[in-house]
């Protein structure tokens, strides 16, 4: 499927925003995210004609590369998306430096301080820097203070760092860890990475809600019987059990990217179409929610993992058979939550997040069902009339589609469900991937809207402390349910929903 | 958006003690209230118009330069009730010869170049340089000069400040001496741009002074002849000036809205097979229209085959890379109504032809929201598969599209621009061979 960019009639008509000058250092620049996401995205904006002439990449990690090695390992990589642009990565690659940099040598990050000064008289990039830290969590903290100890971090206007996830561990751990990013540099200066916020389709939920009248009238207890966000993935652990094992279902996807959804489905409309305006409400609405029962937590959460499964053709490996987990291990690969919105526009509407490996569809999806009419006036023609729901795809096949009663042919008023459908892929071809993309360029550009700040972290991790808590000090209380490979998790996760007369939907 | 006004009243300064005078006011200041590290804009302002209805006591002053809604409505009821052709636009000259048969001798006060939109305030110019020609012939040389700190909603910043001067007196005198002040007021490392708020056939003097001088140029190809219009738009791009064109930019809707209809992935086919394609315009100045078929042809690959002109028809022909003709048509046509801007396109019809059958046929119509434009759907497509859009009009100010243009642009011309003035200028030359 083409994708919009292949209308030639749109071809340059986008008039995107213009990156200004700078220099992007990325700290692990030769680890997966860098050749995987970072490098294909910088040379995407290149493509684009977004980056300025005045511009320099330079990867810093431990390894002793030349900036030589540095661009014959990234075009190694690339290859693939290289092929049909060999010119244009001959160009795009005058852009790359290398400097050999351990963090946590503060002599190094000095002899980084000069070598950026020669790039930029070099590259002429007006002294402007975003620093991109693309490693280990353990360095983020210390990371930020060896760059303010070298002075890299003094003018708020010319620099910036851009953390990824995860931030922190838990609510006391990323508070520590938004002190110290704080205390050496603005709020402003600091963008931290949700990459799921790069999405077009996350993003049009905030466009459908506040560009149309029909919506927002309606977003609400009065109408809105509950919502749904569900994030499942297919794959299992593969080859990041390392970091997994430590991580599980809760930090990877739950605290970040479905809160992340909650809040962006649930804020109030901000103001303004600003940084600071949009941020401060979902702040708000997610410092408004809280797990259905704190105070049982075991009575509103379920954790599963992934048992074996599969079938003849392609049989699948438990959790726990899966190289570098350990075989008690206790991460849950699948958890399920309930939470409630303390505020006027949602008291008593319950919001169920589910993520989870090895389920049988890849997909994200944000699903609010519609309360009954209060009289029903006609027979359907299954069971009960079904209520009306809009669902919302971030992905796979991206768009959305509502579910309206509508007459059934013929003699009689049976009333039975249909869809109306809008689909991204029909309306503008295939949605580009472009998360980071997005998600850099606004980096760059100075536009912190798309990122999440330090209050708004700190509220997600609140949100779940009291699981965690549990989760460490009486673990038994919430047991891990084995569930097959390819199954939509343990069945308990359809006792969470049943107990109040609803299924999860199954997409 | 509100006009901003300054905070100091201007003072009037000889102009040899201008330059040192706004040296003077950076330098005297706490290093923290530098001026504002943007760019230099200036405004040729001629305003003739606002100019002749305020002397002949048509409306009362002072002159501000801005085109008011005031001003539009009398200008086109005047066009109606001097029995002027409806089609006129409130620029053109028969309204102007008209206007200066009864004017006052009074002076009235000038307020050109201290009235600025906020939309340019807030891009925080440096320096805002207006030259403002008067009507009255040998009024000598006058200068007056101000600082402004916009007043930014954001408390917590430092306001950024500029400054502002108006260079004041007849055409003949700003070309002799006006030009000589301006030249000692540029400031180095900082971009200038050249916004000429008036006529590209008058006072050329003025303008090339300004053009040799490799500044970035907005200008208005609806006001002035086309044929001086593409050779100032083909020079600049020729000697690699940027370029930006308020014409153009009004054809942002127009090319907005056709792509629009060829995202969904189902109906790019249809761009193949397009055999015609009629622009209706406002009668006038067929330049915009012109710029719309080359920015199609380009995207498309056709390449220019011939041009005729059957009386005010302008048809043009293109072929495609397998040898398919596609005939176009520019069709000037009269308005109930007088225009701000000559020869804007009200409607456009496409049509493609993929098969012997009607019905697999596509006709795209995209029309103005005026009454006007629907004529184009009188065509009997009906056994064609058709698709209707409707384009918005443009209802912005030329203050507000400039301004959009220096908060965004790199200070080249745009490529889609660049690209679609080099068909133009092929047609057009082939037309005046
Ligand atoms: N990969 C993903 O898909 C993904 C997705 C979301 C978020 N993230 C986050 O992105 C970050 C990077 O992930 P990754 O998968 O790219 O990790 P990775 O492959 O393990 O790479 C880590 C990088 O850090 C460098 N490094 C290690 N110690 C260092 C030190 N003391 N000083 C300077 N550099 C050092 C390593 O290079 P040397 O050994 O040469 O020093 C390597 O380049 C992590 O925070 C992760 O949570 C990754």
């Amino acid at each position: 499927m083409p994708s919009t960019l292949s209308n030639p009639l749109r071809l340059g008509l986008r008039q995107e925003r213009v990156i200004p000058p700078q220099c992007l250092i990325i700290f692990g620049a030769s680890g997966d995210l860098t050749h995987r996401k970072l490098i294909p995205a910088l040379f995407e904006l290149y493509l684009q004609r977004r980056i300025p002439s005045e511009f320099a990449i330079v990867g810093c990690a431990r390894r002793p590369w030349s900036d030589q090695d540095f661009k014959e390992k990234m075009k190694a990589k690339l290859a693939n998306q290289i092929s049909e642009n060999e010119n244009e990565w001959e160009q795009f690659s005058n852009y790359l430096f290398y400097e050999p940099v351990d963090l946590q040598q503060s002599d190094h990050v000095v002899r980084l301080s000069k070598r950026l000064n020669e790039i930029d008289k070099l590259q002429a990039t007006h002294g402007n820097k975003t620093f991109y830290l693309s490693v280990s969590p353990n360095f983020y903290g210390s990371g930020c203070k060896a760059l303010k100890a070298a002075g890299l971090l003094d003018d708020p206007k010319k620099s910036r760092i851009v953390i990824e996830k995860p931030f922190g561990r838990d609510y006391s751990s990323a508070k520590k860890l938004n002190q110290i990013v704080q205390s050496c540099a603005d709020e402003s200066q600091i963008y931290r990475i949700d990459h799921y916020l790069g999405k077009e389709t996350v993003q049009n939920i905030l466009v459908m809600r506040f560009a149309n009248t029909i919506f927002e009238p309606i977003w609400n207890r009065n109408y809105i019987s509950s919502v749904q966000i569900t994030s499942s993935e297919t794959v299992g652990v593969e080859d990041r059990a390392g970091y997994y094992e430590s991580s599980g279902a809760l930090r990877d996807m739950l605290q970040n990217h479905l809160t992340q959804m909650l809040a962006v489905t649930a804020m109030e409309p901000p103001g303004k179409f600003e940084p600071e305006a949009i941020r401060n409400e979902k702040a708000k609405v997610l410092q408004a929610s809280k797990l259905a029962d704190e105070n049982e937590p075991w009575n509103c959460c379920i954790r599963g993992q992934y048992a074996k499964g599969g079938n003849s053709q392609k049989r699948l490996k438990g959790y726990r058979d899966e190289d570098g987990v350990n075989l008690n291990s206790t991460t849950e690969t699948y958890i399920a939550t309930k939470v409630f919105i303390d505020n006027w526009r949602w008291q008593g509407v319950p919001f169920y997040l589910r993520t989870g490996k090895r389920l049988p569809k890849r997909l994200g999806e944000i699903v609010l069902t519609f309360k009954d009419v209060p009289v029903h006036l006609f027979e359907s023609t299954i069971i009960n009339p079904a209520p009306n729901q809009l669902i919302l795809r971030i992905q796979p096949n991206e768009g959305a589609t509502f579910k309206f009663e509508v007459k059934s042919p013929g003699s009689g008023m049976k009333s039975r469900p249909v869809e109306m459908e809008f689909s991204y892929d029909e309306s503008f071809g295939e949605p580009s991937d472009e998360g980071y993309v997005r998600l850099l360029a606004d980096a760059m550009l100075s536009d912190p809207t798309l990122f999440t700040r330090s209050d708004e972290v700190e509220a997600a991790w609140k949100l779940y402390t009291p699981l965690i808590e549990l989760m460490e000090d009486a673990p038994w209380k919430l047991p891990i349910q084995k569930y097959e490979s390819m199954t939509w998790g343990p069945p308990e996760s359809d006792q969470l929903l049943s107990k109040d007369n609803i299924f999860w939907r199954r997409p | 958006m509100k006009p901003q006004l300054t905070l100091q009243t201007p003072l009037e300064l000889p102009h040899q003690e201008i330059s040192n005078y706004l040296n003077q006011l950076w330098i005297s200041e706490d290093e923290e209230r530098s001026g504002a590290n943007t760019f230099t804009l200036m405004v040729w302002q001629p305003a003739w118009l606002e100019q002749c209805l305020v002397k002949s006591g048509l409306i009362s002053g002072p002159i501000t330069g801005t085109l008011s809604p005031e001003i539009i409505k009398i200008a086109k009821k005047l066009i109606i009730d001097k029995g002027l052709s409806h089609t006129t636009s409130i620029y053109s000259e028969e309204l102007l010869i008209l206007l200066k048969e009864n004017l006052s001798n009074n002076d009235f006060e000038d307020f050109r170049g201290q009235f600025f939109e906020s939309s340019i305030s807030t891009l925080n110019p440096r320096r805002l340089i207006t030259l403002a020609p008067t009507l009255n012939k040998e009024s000598e040389i006058k200068t007056f000069v101000s600082a402004y700190c916009p007043l930014s909603e954001n408390t917590i910043t430092q306001p950024i400040c500029g400054d502002l001067v108006v260079i004041r007196g007849d055409s003949s005198s700003i070309n002799q001496k006006g030009l000589k002040i301006i030249d000692k007021l540029s400031i180095k490392d900082l971009p200038t741009w050249l916004w000429w708020n008036g006529n590209l056939d008058e006072s050329q003097e003025i303008f090339n002074y300004f053009t040799d001088q490799g500044i970035r140029l907005i200008i208005d190809t609806a006001n002035g002849s086309p044929k001086r219009c593409l050779r100032i738009l083909d020079q600049s791009i020729k000697s690699n000036k940027a370029i930006n064109d308020l014409n153009w930019v009004r054809l942002k809707s127009w090319r907005e809205s056709l792509a629009m209809i060829f995202d969904p992935p189902s109906r790019r086919p249809i761009l193949d097979h397009i055999s015609d394609i009629d622009i209706d315009i406002a009668e006038g100045n067929f330049l915009q229209a012109l710029l719309l078929i080359s920015w199609i042809s380009d995207k498309l690959k056709w390449v220019f085959s011939k041009i005729d002109k059957h009386g005010e028809l302008i048809k043009i022909e293109f072929k495609r890379n397998n040898g398919d003709k596609i005939s176009t048509c520019i069709n000037p046509v009269p308005l109930g109504n007088p225009s701000i801007h000559l020869g804007q396109v009200i409607g456009l019809r496409l049509i493609s032809k993929i098969s012997e059958v009607p019905k697999n046929n596509t006709c795209v119509i995209l029309g103005c929201e005026s009454v006007e434009c629907m004529r184009l759907e009188a065509g009997g497509m009906a056994d064609m598969q058709l698709i209707e859009q409707v384009v918005p009009n443009a209802f912005s100010s030329s203050e507000f599209d400039v301004s959009k243009l220096l908060g965004s642009s790199r200070g080249n011309t745009s490529p889609l621009f660049e690209n679609s003035i080099k068909v133009a200028v092929q047609i057009f030359n082939s037309f005046n061979k």
